[in-house]
């Protein structure tokens, strides 16, 4: 039913054996660095890594990876083309007048951090889809449990998680003996389905919530959730490339930004 | 034998004043393998829940270990520790993200330190057939798998009684009578077993005994010959009555065979017709079964041992005796019921290979020694290894046994 999300190719992934600490500081390090830069370069550079490094080393299928980017692409284009019509400074590079009053222009400034903030948000998205893609929540919560996230808050999340997959599952099965009956030939009675589809899933979801209960009781369930540990250490050598790699891109950085020297 | 789990005049009304147990008395031994059979809606998933307190009669007394039930919150934990209980589906009873967590939840939350918990999981794994998967997360999990891992999660907590709700419900036929073999395994090592089903033909050969439920009430509790023998109450229950008995009382009637005979297994029916037409079956030389005890290292590889012996067909008993034997590229004749196969094979004069758990060595051993003393047949079972040289039929040499399971 479920073959084609991001636990899936999580699960599957060639660096999965990889510790997750060492994937999450490759992301996080870059995300933040592609955050501070002041130029483009840098955020553009890791996002081309990083992509480069998912589907070649990674074999993540490049169709699959493009259909994962298309919807932040998409928002993100729709977003660059009003900031480009809605900031201003500098010099105007175009203008466009269609009726009186209504002046679009676009200027130097506009352009520059349109195309910032562009770089800046693939940069990071990359760096957020490489989490996504390598690293399985399953993994995710031991490293969370290791940082001192709430206890609490990551048992509740282990429980969300495994029961996203029953409640989707269920819900495709609800919408697939609608359609069958033609639930969703007409708009009025589109809306009727859905919100019996949704009438639906809230009612198994309060008996799910009622057999979990009975299924903790049943295993003497006395507040204790266990982690399972099973990851492999940490790799020096992986560790080691993930560190140069973000030393370079600081690098970069430096040098592209003319004004750092005054800090330094 | 002593009785493990006793009700007493249970009875039970739903909020709405619906009352679904009428008044049930009955008791199960230690060690016993008892089916739950009746038609949906008869109450017994509802007095399975009793079993272990997760519902409260509204009137008359559970008793576990000869001791009522009581309802606080650390009694209920003992009793839970000790009544493991598997739900009809397994995605719900399935919590964790992960099966290794899934399994561990038990021990973990009786305590076990992390040294223990590691052991109790890996020894549940083991069981059920699932080493390896530990980080699997369960929605990555067929059925089977699924309804595997939900079992580990209550093996791993080692309960004196183990109580299944429809277990095979939403199984394929070889998944089945995979679970119906680990139910036997668990049995065989001291477990008590008590399914809910509405499957008879499962129920049949299978229970020790079977208790008849319509409507919330006994409707007849006895060994399933009898119980399924009476047509008039197996109609009453809306089941039917097992093909194996219905044939033997048919022929019965056609006055071929005596009506007291019941047959449990096709084995049964076999000898019953082969004493009925006179065989010559006496005339031929019965084969030889050899018994490979796969938690045992062995001293010959298996194949080198396969590949000496003409005419040999295999059978494996439970999940890691069929695991050795994809590991090993055996082809498996006999993957269920296999004792009685080949008890038919060697009545034919033929050799045949039992690949088997150390737990199930002395079943397939009483097995055995049962059908012979019964029949007069003599059949002989050897450990592998012994078997280079050729037996005398009928020696089940002791020692043979004690050099397999040890």
């Amino acid at each position: 039913m479920i073959d084609a999300n991001l636990d899936y190719i999580a699960q599957e992934s060639a660096f999965r054996h990889i510790h997750p600490g060492t994937k999450l500081f490759l992301a996080l390090g870059s995300l933040i660095l592609c955050l501070i830069s002041p130029t483009p370069v840098v955020p553009l550079i890791s996002g081309i890594i990083m992509s480069l490094v998912l589907i070649l080393p990674g074999r993540l299928s490049p169709a699959q990876y493009g259909k994962i980017l298309l919807g932040p692409a998409i928002f993100i284009i729709m977003s660059t083309i009003v900031l480009l019509f809605m900031l201003g400074g500098g010099n105007v590079i175009w203008r466009f007048q269609p009726v009186p009053l209504i002046d679009l222009s676009i200027t130097t400034e506009s352009v520059r951090i349109s195309t910032l903030t562009l770089c800046r948000v693939f940069g990071c998205s990359v760096s957020l889809f490489f989490i996504a893609l390598t690293t399985p929540m399953t993994d995710l919560f031991n490293s969370m449990k290791r940082t001192r996230v709430p206890i609490e808050l990551i048992d509740l999340m282990m429980i969300v998680y495994r029961f996203i997959f029953i409640f989707y599952e269920q819900a495709v099965e609800i919408w697939q003996a609608q359609v069958m009956r033609l639930g969703y030939s007409r708009p009025t009675e589109a809306v009727r389905s859905f919100s019996r589809l949704c009438g639906m899933l809230f009612i198994s979801s309060w008996n799910a919530g009622e057999d979990l209960v009975r299924a903790m009781d049943c295993r003497c369930y006395n507040g204790i959730f266990p982690s399972l540990d099973l990851a492999e250490p940490i790799k020096i050598k992986s560790l080691i490339t993930v560190t140069i790699y973000l030393a370079a891109l600081f690098g970069i950085l430096v040098v592209m930004t003319p004004g750092i020297m005054v800090f330094l | 034998m002593n009785i493990i789990l006793e009700a007493r005049d249970i009875r039970y009304q739903y909020p709405g004043n619906r009352e679904v147990i009428k008044g049930i008395s009955f008791h199960i031994r230690k060690g016993e393998k008892i089916a739950l059979v009746g038609p949906n809606g008869a109450g017994k998933s509802t007095l399975l829940q009793m079993f272990n307190g997760i519902i409260r009669p509204s009137s008359g007394t559970m008793l576990f270990d000869n001791e009522p039930i009581s309802y606080d919150t650390s009694s209920l934990r003992k009793i839970r520790k000790r009544v493991g209980y598997v739900l009809q589906n397994s995605d719900r009873q399935i919590i964790a993200p992960t099966v290794y967590q899934d399994v561990a939840f038990g021990p973990a939350n009786l305590g076990y330190d992390e040294q223990a918990i590691r052991n109790a999981v890996s020894m549940a794994l083991r069981h059920v057939g699932l080493e390896g998967f530990e980080r699997r997360p369960p929605h990555r999990l067929s059925g089977g798998e699924k309804k595997r891992v939900a079992i580990a999660g209550i093996i791993a907590m080692d309960p004196d009684v183990l109580v299944f709700d429809e277990p095979t419900s939403d199984l394929d036929p070889s998944g089945s009578e995979d679970l119906m073999e680990l139910l036997d395994e668990l049995n065989q090592e001291g477990k008590t077993i008590i399914i809910s089903t509405h499957d008879v033909e499962l129920a049949y050969p299978w229970a020790d005994r079977v208790i008849l439920l319509l409507d919330g009430r006994i409707l007849q509790e006895d060994v399933p010959e009898v119980a399924f023998g009476n047509s008039k109450n197996v109609r009453k229950a809306h089941l039917s009555v097992p093909m194996l008995l219905e044939l033997s009382q048919e022929l019965g009637r056609h006055g071929f065979i005596q009506p007291e005979r019941k047959p449990r297994s096709v084995l049964d029916m076999v000898h019953i017709i082969t004493n009925m037409v006179n065989s010559s079956y006496t005339n031929t030389r019965p084969g030889v079964i050899s018994v490979c005890n796969v938690d045992k290292e062995c001293k010959t590889p298996l194949s080198v041992w396969i590949e000496s012996r003409q005419n040999l067909v295999i059978g494996a008993m439970g999940t890691r005796a069929k695991q050795r034997a994809s590991q090993e590229n055996l082809a498996l004749e006999f993957t269920y019921g296999v004792i009685d196969k080949c008890i038919l094979r060697a009545l034919r004069g033929l050799d045949s290979l039992i690949l088997t758990p150390g737990s199930m060595v002395n079943r397939i051993f009483d097995r055995v020694d049962a059908y012979c003393s019964e029949s007069g047949n003599e059949i002989a079972v050897i450990p592998m290894n012994n078997s280079n040289h050729n037996p005398e039929p009928g020696l089940i040499v002791e020692g043979n046994k004690e050099s397999l399971i040890n």
